[in-house]
């Protein structure tokens, strides 16, 4: 059976040290407030409109499921109208041709890590004759990141980009459950294919591929 | 007080704790050196490991409820680790009972085991899955500061030194304890 000993004596040194490492956090309290406080934080401009209006037209897809066959694929997909980060009207308008259209969260690890890929995918003409139309959706102020705008723009994004707005009308429009999320549309505007999650080149192109099927 | 302001605070907290961890391990290889630091910091290392440890949960608290970083399950999971061996420390450290390692270090490890996941799947999101959960996915990174501090890294940070002080307090406790040369 264990018993409870009494604290061994406190040395001298001892109370030395604890004065040693208070003053220490009182420093890099210290420090801390220093560092910050002339730090200039970077904001978006004022004219960049972050989250836009956005009006949907047409029967919103289902939400894409986690395994089996997508109640989807076949339908027609909503048009969307909005703003892109300028503030100027950017439509997704499905029977336009063939489309495949993106859904990004600037917070989302993932997504930070396929946007510089599609980048590199679209200056190398993987596209090919299909439209791309993006998403910058879940955006919060609060997460990391932000904001979107700054973010695509370092990243040399050239996809055409609508700003959802705080209720991700879009995201939901289009049945996103997670991100990236992908919804590929034929030439007549319908559904052939939707993914999400880190796409393989080969993966993308396959996607691409479904559009003209 | 901002919040870039505290988070850096904590970073900075977490990366001094990180070289103290260091030095003290290093010097603990001098057979003299091992000695002056399990003196030094054996009588104090209860009451040390339990400020820590209220430091960690505060900070925690600071987080979710003032500068709103919403918790992920991992969050969760290194909470029920910490939150319950700070107020064991805090009994412990007024009491002087060093026993309190017992209920302590099991649960401070499996935290900075949970901890490193949680760093694993910040550096490797794909580990957790190929998508981001629009809620709260804990590959999520709140903020970063010196290219590698974030918040599961000052967890672990803190799980370590909770391990590292309960250690030194028990060898400390040990030599006390030891009976003197020419004792029968």
């Amino acid at each position: 059976m264990s018993t409870i000993s009494p604290a061994p004596g406190v040395s001298r040194r001892s109370i030395v040290l604890i004065g040693v490492a208070v003053a220490a956090v009182a420093v890099i309290g210290l420090v801390a407030a220093l560092i910050t406080g002339n730090n200039d934080k970077s904001v978006a401009t004022a004219a960049t409109v972050e989250m836009g209006t956005v009006a949907v037209t047409g029967a919103a897809l289902a939400d894409l499921p986690e395994t089996g066959t997508d109640p989807a694929i076949g339908k027609k997909a909503p048009a969307i109208v909005g703003q892109t980060f300028d503030g100027s009207v950017q439509r997704i308008t499905p029977g336009s041709g063939p489309m495949v259209v993106l859904f990004v969260a600037h917070w989302c690890p993932h997504c930070q890590r396929e946007v510089p890929r599609i980048t590199d995918w679209v200056k190398a003409g993987l596209a090919n004759g299909v439209a791309l139309q993006a998403v910058a959706t879940g955006t919060d102020a609060k997460l990391p990141n932000y904001p979107p705008s700054s973010w695509l723009e370092g990243e040399g994004w050239t996809i055409p980009t609508l700003a959802d707005d705080g209720e991700t009308s879009a995201a939901a429009a289009y049945g996103l459950t997670s991100f990236p999320y992908f919804v590929a549309l034929d030439s007549s505007g319908k559904v052939t294919a939707r993914t999400s999650g880190e796409l393989t080149e080969d993966q993308f192109t396959k996607l691409l591929a479904t559009t003209k099927s | 007080m901002t919040i870039d302001t505290v988070t850096l605070f904590f970073a900075l907290l977490a990366v001094a704790l990180q070289v103290a961890v260091a030095l003290t391990a290093m010097a603990c290889i001098v057979p003299s050196a091992r000695r002056v630091i399990v003196g030094t910091l054996g009588p104090v290392a209860l009451g040390l490991a339990a400020a820590v440890a209220i430091g960690a949960m505060a900070g925690s608290l600071y987080l979710s409820e003032v500068a709103k970083f919403t918790p992920c399950k991992l969050c969760w999971y290194q909470r029920i680790a910490m939150y319950p061996s700070a107020i064991l420390l805090v009994i412990a450290a007024f009491r002087g009972d060093g026993t309190v390692r017992r209920h302590v270090v099991p649960l401070v490890s499996i935290g900075a085991i949970v901890s490193s996941y949680h760093v694993l799947l910040e550096r490797f999101p794909t580990l957790e899955s190929g998508t981001c959960d629009p809620t709260n996915p804990c590959s999520l990174i709140w903020f970063q500061k010196f290219g590698y501090v974030t918040i599961p890294v000052i967890a672990l940070t803190a799980f370590v030194v909770i391990v590292g002080l309960l250690g030194i307090h028990r060898v400390g406790s040990d030599l006390t304890h030891q009976p003197k040369a020419g004792y029968p």
